[in-house]
């Protein structure tokens, strides 16, 4: 059985992941490899490699996710600590308030800062002052991503401080340890490889993101890799093998970063017996209970209620220059949207139908892949652990072209390319690093004496991982398949790439309204898809709320 | 688990024979356009149509990915630059349309046309109590420091075309006044639309080398902006429609091309505010009697577009 999952894992990586990848690699070197041609080999490294500027981009990118990382775990670990220590009443809205910023696609995230803090922005009409010149500033990147990154974080972190319990800081206290010291020295470090492993995931998702660096980026002339990869496609001339060459580097840097990870994540194996995820806690004094209660609105006001407040009010915006006055706010852009056609319904199907499939694959996926990877650890798994978080470091536009390569060839007797599935291969390959880490990160926490205790009871590897495993794994995969459901519902930069002649998806439908209409119509939809997708979670959330009162009652 | 994975097989397989159509059209925005025109044709030929939509660069990266099993037969986009690449590669199919005959002999090849054109404009919004500027140099004065915004010539194939187009007129000039926009605080914040948005939301008052069609296009829905095209001179930026030689429904996409250059076509470029290629169909805008055209070789500039872009950003980056 084992080598038949390490198979079925391998093979499973390599098709999603791995071609369209390898495919990009092929293309920096061989530039026409397009026309399947071996013509002129690496003639376009060194140009590209030696382009002026490209040392200041590399150095920018590695000190903004260096930033964005250590931001967002700030943010999140203390969060994500009181959220499992402390018994928050409706625990699972906040949670689910937190899964906000995954809906919101990163480009309108940052268009809603600027129209929030710019001159003459919202916060100016309204209280008289902008924030421009924090918000065009290197801070001001690093705040805006890291508002809308560490969720990853939270989630991971909380579920691994819950799994942890109370018991072992009750030790501690007993002897004297205070809460500082046993946050510190005793919940820190078990929670280690999980912090870890969402902040390898920021890291990389910071360096791959272009939105942000692009809109705000781009007015103090703050140059990315991706926003130098970006040029490269955005209009003319198109320059594909120059772009596969830059993105190397992004492949480069994610190795690197993976290898620091693998590191300090040996240093750190927990595991936790007896595992308790249910208890939470002890009661709290109500000065305690406030100030908890403080800190979690604010970070829900500033990180989902502001960008959300704004997109909602642009939505409602006649026109852009008319500002926010009574005669200028109407329901014109929402009803401009459905009346026209049935499009941007179809549309949304379209997206929900793609965002529940890619939410359960990768989920699959990801369970068989953790444990291949945690549980029957080899060299060649470590390589299939870094395989799992590759797209994630290449731009999705260079993911797109890779997957056209791959599909776009008279070879297969029949290809998911021109149909609706390459967008779902797109998702699989783009989405797979997300529940791969967060499984990954609480499988290491799992103690292996509850698989052998299963094995000498006879069962069988597949039995393990489905009765034994994934049980205990539930609560990380259902946030983790939300998460992936989130990002899918808005995915946009491959959508847009490859979307068959007739289909479209929320985001490309966004983007069109976007690109010669009006911001505020771009607005609206995104409002809408925000609402409909978050709704979803917000009755996935209940469901498993409910469920699992159920079964432990 | 099998029966999901059963049923995207099917998918796989039965999915290819849905989008079988005797036409594949990828074309740049504005969507509304190439919607009606594919409709049109349709309607008049009974020829299917199946259209990808998307902008400029996203269009040529899918072409350009797809060239080792070609999909696509005619290339709609906002960038006359891409049809010179492909014709000097080429991959063009040598048409020309009969229809063509009404175009200006700068908007046509043998292998390429101009399906309309922008013009390149300065567009202010009208709130911002800003004097109404007249020519590209009105905005170095002191008036509008700080206030103005410009499409980057590396994102943006328009704002390329203007750069191009004024320092084919000017020379040297031309470069000392995108040096004297920046030390009166232009900013170079994007594409076109993030150059445009800033204004209308009143942060910047004025666009140097606004796509005129679109911002028209928002005046007309009510926004407070004005367009002037500066009566020294300002640049077009044609359009161009191309059939891949690589095309297996030369036929039809031949066709095609003849109903977007028709009159009929025509009107449905007319209709989205942007310059008809042909000179004998009106718009409601400034056409080609209103606009004082600088004539400049594409062909040559589009030879020298990575030293423009570089001498660009050197005489606006401070």
């Amino acid at each position: 059985m084992r080598p038949a999952l390490f198979g079925l894992s391998a093979v499973t990586l390599i098709v999603i992941v791995g071609f369209p990848v390898v495919a990009i690699v092929l293309f920096a070197l061989f530039p026409h490899i397009n026309e399947l041609s071996f013509r002129e080999p690496f003639s376009v490294l060194l140009p590209n490699l030696t382009r002026p500027r490209l040392i200041d981009a590399t150095i920018n990118s590695l000190s903004l996710s260096f930033a964005v990382t250590l931001v967002s775990a700030l943010i999140a670990v203390p969060l994500a600590y009181m959220r499992a220590k402390f018994p928050l009443r409706f625990g699972q809205i906040w949670d689910a308030g937190f899964l906000v910023p995954f809906l919101i696609p990163p480009y309108i995230g940052s268009l809603a800062w600027m129209q929030l803090l710019q001159k003459n922005g919202f916060v100016e009409q309204a209280l008289g002052f902008n924030l421009a010149g924090f918000l065009f500033s290197f801070p001001g990147i690093v705040t805006v991503m890291s508002l809308h990154l560490f969720p990853l974080i939270y989630f991971t972190t909380a579920n691994a401080f819950a799994i942890i319990g109370t018991r072992y800081g009750d030790v501690a206290r007993v002897f004297g340890g205070g809460p500082v010291q046993v946050f510190i020295r005793i919940y820190l470090p078990m929670v280690f490889p999980a912090l870890l492993s969402s902040c390898l995931i920021v890291f990389i998702l910071t360096i791959e993101e272009f939105g942000t660096p692009e809109i705000l980026g781009s007015r103090f002339g703050y140059e990315v890799i991706v926003t130098a990869i970006h040029e490269k496609f955005s209009d003319w001339p198109i320059d594909l093998p120059g772009a596969s060459v830059l993105s190397l580097i992004l492949i480069v840097i994610a190795f690197f970063a993976f290898q620091a990870h693998q590191r300090l994540s040996d240093k750190f194996q927990t595991a936790i017996e007896s595992q308790t995820v249910d208890k939470r806690g002890q009661p709290l004094s109500p000065g305690y209970l406030f100030a908890v209660i403080l800190i979690f609105g604010t970070a829900l006001f500033v990180a989902v209620v502001m960008p959300l407040a704004t997109i909602t009010i642009s939505a409602f915006m006649d026109t852009l220059s008319g500002g926010v006055t009574a005669s200028n706010l109407s329901f014109n852009n929402l009803i401009g949207i459905f009346d026209t056609s049935s499009e941007a319904w179809q549309a949304i199907l379209t997206s929900l139908t793609l965002a529940v499939l890619a939410a359960v694959f990768t989920v699959l996926i990801a369970l068989v892949v953790a444990f291949t990877v945690v549980r029957l650890r080899s060299a060649a798994t470590v390589f299939l652990d870094f395989l799992s978080i590759l797209p994630n470091s290449v731009p999705g536009m260079a993911v797109a072209v890779g997957l056209i390569l791959t599909w776009n060839q008279t070879i297969w007797p029949i290809s998911p390319y021109n149909t609706p599935v390459i967008l779902l291969l797109a998702y699989l390959c783009l989405m797979l690093p997300y529940p791969v880490r967060m499984i990954t990160a609480a499988l290491r926490q799992l103690p292996k004496s509850l698989d052998d205790a299963a094995y000498i009871s006879g069962a069988g590897e597949i039995t393990v991982i489905w009765k034994v495993l994934a049980p205990l794994l539930g609560p990380i995969a259902l946030a983790a398949g939300f998460i992936v459901f989130a990002i899918s519902t808005r995915e946009l930069v491959s959508s847009i790439m490859l979307a068959p002649p007739g289909v479209e998806t929320v985001a490309t439908f966004v983007f069109h309204q976007f690109d010669q209409g009006s911001v505020n119509t771009g607005m609206a939809m995104s409002l809408v898809a925000i609402v409909v997708s978050g709704s979803i979670i917000a009755l996935g959330q209940r469901l498993q709320g409910r469920s699992r009162t159920g079964s432990t009652s | 688990m099998k029966s999901l994975i059963a049923a995207v097989a099917t998918a796989v397989v039965m999915a290819p024979a849905a989008y079988a159509a005797d036409l594949v059209v990828y074309s740049a925005g504005p969507k509304p356009l190439s919607g009606a025109l594919a409709k049109g044709f349709t309607a008049k030929s009974g020829i299917k149509v199946s259209l990808f939509q998307s902008n400029s660069g996203k269009v040529m990266a899918r072409y350009q990915a797809e060239k080792s099993n070609p999909q696509v037969d005619v290339i709609i986009s906002a960038s006359w630059g891409h049809a010179i690449t492909l014709d000097k590669a080429g991959e063009l199919l040598a048409y020309v349309s009969p229809e063509a005959s009404k175009i200006p002999a700068s908007l046509k090849t043998g292998t390429y046309a101009a399906q309309g054109a922008a013009a390149l404009a300065i567009a202010y919004n009208t709130k911002s109590g800003l004097p109404a500027p007249k020519q590209w140099g009105d905005l170095t004065k002191a008036a509008y420091k700080n206030q103005i915004t410009m499409p980057d010539p590396a994102k943006s194939g328009s704002a390329l075309t203007l750069v191009q187009g004024l320092v084919a007129q000017d020379g040297k000039k031309a470069w000392e006044l995108f040096g004297a926009l920046a030390n009166n605080g232009m900013i170079v914040p994007g594409a076109n639309r993030a150059a445009l948005n800033p204004v209308l939301q009143g942060a910047k008052g004025v666009v140097f080398g606004a796509v005129d069609y679109i911002a028209l296009g928002l005046k007309a829905k009510g926004e407070s902006i004005e367009v002037v095209h500066p009566s020294g001179g300002t640049v077009l930026a044609p359009r161009p429609i191309m059939i891949a030689k690589s095309s297996e429904n030369q036929d039809a996409a031949r066709k095609f091309v003849d109903y977007v250059l028709s009159r009929e076509g025509q009107k449905h470029v007319a209709a989205r505010l942007i310059l008809p290629a042909r000179t004998d169909v009106s718009a409601d805008r400034p056409g080609w009697n209103d606009l004082k055209i600088i004539d400049f070789d594409y062909v040559a500039a589009a030879g020298e577009a990575a030293e423009t872009k570089k001498m660009f950003a050197d005489n606006t980056r401070k």
